[in-house]
């Protein structure tokens, strides 16, 4: 599975007046494509921490010690405010725990609805177009250094911009379709409603909008595929406006009747079957022939052998043979970058580091490093894109470190010459001097050690994989990036468009009566509403990963079940990422794939649902599951005793060893590593150790268990 | 226990909200008994009434319509009902009864609390005064000065601080700016306690019963956690030796060890003192475990009341239904598989001709249904 977000060995500290607190404290993690993560843990174990790191926004007192957190190619951590800005919110985006808080009071609420759309699809627009001309461009050029012979090589160049021709009209063609058919489904909808309303006798109140949105959508259907307007444009343009006027006069038995015949028609549409876009729109472009008049699955085959035959066949080897070629030269590339590497390697471990060396060093590596990025990969490949800037940071706080740590040393012997005089007179100061805040240069040594180390074993990984490539179905993958991007290309966001998509949203969400919601203000709102509207705008952009940091615990069971289902529909249909923090594990089993159980700033047990629910291994977890009643506990709940520890002053051993009634000597005096218990199951936890007494789950879980399979069995029976 | 005088009685409570010419039923004919010494659980989603019932109750609105018994005596009883009727009838018997009917009402919803108060004071003169009247000497002063204390106490007596309430909020509903000692003691002094060491004795007794400790007193709310903050808010409820404990969603804004804290807590208390609760929440799961009795709200009706375990076991209501299936459960498989009922009441129900009223289907168990859903509902449970 593609992963999409990697953190690794995160510390985040927060500059207090008592001192520093450590609310992270260096935990991994990988969130594959289409995954739900839950991140689970008391208030102050650091996931609000975890999830602002990802999204950028920490406190101005935070201090990020060490970790990476990368994205799509880059370091999260590193990466400029002015690039974050292209990735919060648009494939990014976070759903607040307080949604009073995270609403504009003095905007209306649709205005912040389509804000995103509006500034992003313009955005979205010109990316689209760079990635779709910068990828064709590539192809063309590896097409044609790799071509054998001069006819070869001029077709290389004529196939590119015949693709590009008849995939704008592919895109027109399909765009237009698109919205006859959204128009369709959509007007199905409504009538569905509006008609259960009139046969009940009882017309809400946005009836009114309804029917005008009905009758605009089903003017809107009309396309060829859809709604054929050769067939029935007289009787849709009919029927619509009959339908308004006789809703204006209060004549529901016509609505109803003309709500009937609409229904009919637009079924019969919404169900034909898509003709092949694709082909079509290479048919239409350049055998100059009309589309001969079949049935879509004839007509879609016949268009295929046509494709075939007269290009896709050509541009298939062709790309084929790039990309093997490419990759070769890749392959080249990476041999000389790793022998740059190994040379570089000495000078960066010299005893002290020469400014000018390691500089020039950097700058030639950075290069050899750059050369060995595919021209023709689609996706960004993040150790290698990584490499030069957590290189240049790492070395820039090296050579920083240097100059400052003699002006910190000097100023400590200072304070410490003052401490002692004043011990010497006899008296005891009030005060004392702090230890001196060095950079530590062997660190940031070994740091730099380990990014070359990483790199190289990732080349030879690369070269060792060389064999097994399909360069066939890479070529395929990369026709459907351009037709995506090209796509995206006509894909316009007007006010109109972004307007109806928010009210869709709302729907979407739960919202009653979203036309007239639309336009008011944030306070109109309840508790619940205006959560639903933090999660329409963050779905507005549709992100790559949501972060959802606490979004139903302040409502109620119905609409949070409703919420919680909404999230997981639209992850299914989006193949969105999410990232899902909460204390409630109630909710956990039914979002999650993955969870992570937190406590004090570290991940204390990593497993799929079914791990962490069935098979819990660490005494936090158990009492987490055991705090929390279900419908069948009578006996007492097993509250957690005490509070969780001050993060001024971490413990030494296992943080939870204070509250643990399982606790062992041991975790008093030495953190725990963690321990692999199956695949995809670990924990930190000494019980898990060879030597350790075997202890069994609280009862209560136990209890729980058993129940639990009784009712499924019972269920399947 | 059913022939038991209950302790609470709420009948066909009505509270409307007017804003310009749009009334918004907030709740709307709400009825329900509260026994002594149960924990009577009140559900639904959010805006449904549930707070808005708690809060009439203990006076913090004037309520539209309806009657509210407290220990037998009319706490609450609002007159527009009535008045309605009143203008609608022609029958001048029926009227002098309405307008008598109104009268009485009003004079208990201003005057019950002052009625109340006249009673301690009659029943303080009819202990003390053969005391003092045989007493002399030193005796006679002690007495006396005890006797003026109590006096003063009972004329600021209010019948409804027996019932205190515990709010969701634990951090807005703790003023920043007293420490916990003033918190906790308001009500006692309010009420004309002035003695200092009694007062200290309580607060820390309260503190200790609470879980906390002594030298928490001095300190300030924002010194204390979410679940320790919860406590103090308990703590300031008890003092008063409250019968009736409203607790609204007192443990939604709390971590989920904490809310164990709080509920075990609230456990114990009810043990030891007898406390009767009215549990406000919206978490299903915290309401079944906590509840004897529990009473499922929806757009300010009651919808269906029932025993806890029967409510949860035979839901009738096609509210409950729904409201059921969508508890989550910590059991990933299950939870794949889950089916949420969803409510739509125009789908659900047809009162275009029949209207619903609440009906008793089993014994203790009352549904909100028209005949021929009556109909329905008892064909069902034969089938079980």
């Amino acid at each position: 599975m593609e992963n999409k977000l990697h953190v690794q060995d995160l510390r985040i500290s927060f500059r207090t007046s008592n001192g520093k607190v450590q609310a992270v404290r260096g935990i991994d993690f990988d969130l594959a494509k289409g995954e739900t993560l839950a991140i689970v843990g008391e208030s102050g174990s650091g996931k609000s921490v975890t999830s602002k790191a990802i999204l950028g926004i920490l406190a101005g007192n935070s201090i990020v010690e060490s970790g990476e957190i990368i994205y799509d190619g880059q370091d999260l951590l590193k990466i400029s405010e002015e690039d974050f800005h292209k990735i919060r919110g648009d494939k990014i985006a976070m759903i607040f725990q307080d949604p009073m808080s995270s609403l504009n009071p003095i905007v209306r609420i649709g205005r912040q609805l389509t804000e995103a759309m509006l500034l992003k699809g313009k955005i979205r627009q010109r990316e689209s177009r760079n990635n779709f001309n910068g990828y064709l461009k590539r192809l063309e050029e590896q097409m044609a250094a790799s071509a054998p012979d001069a006819a070869a090589k001029a077709r290389a160049g004529e196939s590119c911009k015949k693709f590009e021709q008849f995939e704008r009209k592919h895109t027109e063609l399909e765009a237009a379709y698109n919205m006859a058919h959204e128009g369709a489904t959509e007007a199905l909808d409504d009538i569905e409603v509006i008609a259960f309303e009139l046969e009940k006798n009882t017309v809400a109140k946005g009836a009114a909008d309804r029917i005008k949105d009905i009758a605009r959508r089903s003017r809107e259907s009309l396309n060829k595929y859809v709604v054929d307007p050769d067939r029935y444009k007289s009787e849709v343009e009919s029927n619509a406006s009959e339908l308004e006027r006789s809703f204006r006069a209060k004549n529901y038995q016509a609505v109803l009747k003309n709500l009937y015949r609409l229904r009919e028609i637009l079924t019969e549409g919404a169900a034909r079957p898509e003709p092949n876009f694709f082909r079509m729109g290479y048919y239409l472009t350049f055998s100059g022939k009309p589309l001969p008049d079949k049935p879509v699955d004839q007509l879609n085959d016949e268009l295929l052998a046509y494709l075939q035959k007269d290009f896709m066949d050509d541009f298939l080897a062709d790309g084929e043979r790039a990309m093997a070629w490419s990759a070769a030269q890749c392959r080249e590339h990476i041999r000389t970058a790793m022998d740059a590497l190994e040379k570089a390697r000495p000078v960066f471990a010299a005893e002290t580091l020469d400014k000018k060396l390691c500089t020039d060093t950097w700058k030639s590596l950075s290069d050899a490093v750059k050369k060995t990025v595919d021209p023709l990969a689609i996706t960004k490949d993040s150790v290698v894109y990584t490499f030069s800037p957590s290189m240049k940071s790492e070395l820039d706080k090296y050579f920083h470190g240097i100059k400052a740590n003699v002006d910190i040393l000097r100023k400590h012997e200072k304070e410490q010459r003052k401490h002692d005089a004043i011990v010497a007179k006899g008296k005891k100061p009030d005060w004392e001097v702090a230890e001196a805040a060095v950079t530590d240069l062997e660190l940031i040594k070994t740091n730099l050690a380990h990014i070359i180390d990483r790199l190289t074993e990732h080349y030879r990984g690369l070269l060792d994989s060389a064999g097994a490539q399909d360069y066939r179905a890479e070529t395929i993958a990369a026709i459907d990036y351009l037709r995506d991007n090209a796509s995206g290309i006509v894909a316009k966001v007007t006010p109109q468009l972004a307007r109806q998509r928010a009210i869709k949203l709302m729907e979407e969400v739960g919202i009653s009566e979203p036309h007239k919601r639309y336009r008011q203000y944030p306070f109109e709102f309840s508790g619940g509403m205006r959560q639903r509207i933090v999660i329409a705008i963050a779905l507005a952009a549709n992100p790559d990963i949501l972060i959802c940091d606490e979004p139903t615990t302040a409502l109620d069971v119905t609409i949070q079940s409703q919420i919680l289902e909404l999230i997981n529909k639209l992850k299914a249909e989006r193949k969105l990422s999410v990232i899902f923090i909460t204390h409630d594990l109630g909710v956990v089993a039914n979002m999650a794939d993955r969870v992570a159980v937190m406590y004090a700033g570290k991940i204390v047990e990593y497993g799929t649902s079914e791990d962490i629910f069935y098979h819990a291994a660490h005494p936090y977890t158990w009492a987490l599951l055991s705090s929390m009643p279900d419908l069948d506990t009578n006996e007492k709940l097993t509250a957690i005793p005490g509070t969780p520890p001050n993060m001024i002053y971490p413990p030494k051993g296992d943080a939870f060893a204070p509250r643990n009634k399982y606790a062992m000597e041991i975790d008093f005096e030495e953190q725990p590593p963690m321990f692999q218990i199956s695949d995809t199951h670990y924990a930190a936890t000494w019980l898990l150790h060879p030597d350790a007494p075997k202890v069994d789950p609280p009862k209560a879980i136990l209890d729980r268990i058993a129940r639990m399979n009784r009712r499924r069995e019972a269920q399947d029976a | 226990m059913p022939d038991q005088e209950p302790l609470l009685r709420v009948e066909h409570l009505c509270q409307y909200f007017k804003a310009g010419s749009f009334v918004t039923k907030a709740v709307d004919d709400v009825s329900f008994d509260i026994r002594k010494g149960e924990v009577f659980g009140l559900v639904g989603e959010s805006g449904c009434g549930k707070t808005t019932t708690g809060r009439s109750i203990i006076k913090l609105y004037n309520i539209t319509s309806g009657n509210v018994y407290f220990k037998g005596v009319r706490i609450c009883a609002g007159t527009q009902k009535l008045k309605e009727e009143l203008k609608a009838t022609k029958d001048p018997a029926r009227a002098a009864e309405l307008k008598e009917q109104i009268k009485a009402a009003q004079n208990d919803q201003k005057n019950c609390d002052k009625e109340y108060a006249a009673k301690r004071v009659e029943e303080l003169k009819a202990r003390y005064e053969p005391l003092l009247s045989s007493a002399s000497g030193e005796e006679k002063t002690r007495l006396s000065a005890e006797y003026q204390n109590e006096l003063r106490k009972a004329k600021n007596t209010r019948l409804v601080t027996q019932i205190q309430m515990i709010f969701q909020d634990p951090i807005a509903s703790l003023d920043p700016r007293m420490t916990v000692r003033e918190i906790i003691s308001e009500g006692l002094v309010i009420q004309g306690e002035r003695d200092k060491k009694v007062i200290d004795e309580k607060v820390y007794e309260m503190l200790e019963l609470v879980g906390l400790v002594r030298e928490h007193a001095s300190r300030y709310p924002h010194e204390f956690s979410g679940g320790q903050r919860q406590r103090i808010g308990v703590a300031r409820s008890i003092i008063m030796n409250p019968d009736l404990i409203i607790a609204d969603e007192p443990v939604s804004a709390l971590d989920v060890s904490v809310q164990a804290q709080v509920i075990n807590l609230l456990d114990d208390l009810r043990e030891r003192f007898g406390l009767t609760i009215l549990f406000i929440a919206h978490d299903l799961s915290v309401v079944k475990y906590f509840s004897d009795r529990i009473g499922v709200m929806y757009y300010g009706k009651m919808v269906e009341l029932a025993d806890s375990d029967e409510l949860f076991a035979y839901p009738l209501h096609p509210y409950t239904k729904s409201l059921l299936s969508a508890i989550p459960l910590p059991d990933p498989i299950y939870e794949r598989k889950r089916r949420r009922i969803t409510y739509n009441p125009l789908a659900e129900h047809d009162y275009t001709t029949d209207l619903p009223s609440f009906r008793e289907v089993r014994p203790g168990h009352f549904v909100q249904c028209n005949e021929a859903e009556y109909r329905k509902i008892m064909a069902e449970i034969a089938a079980k």
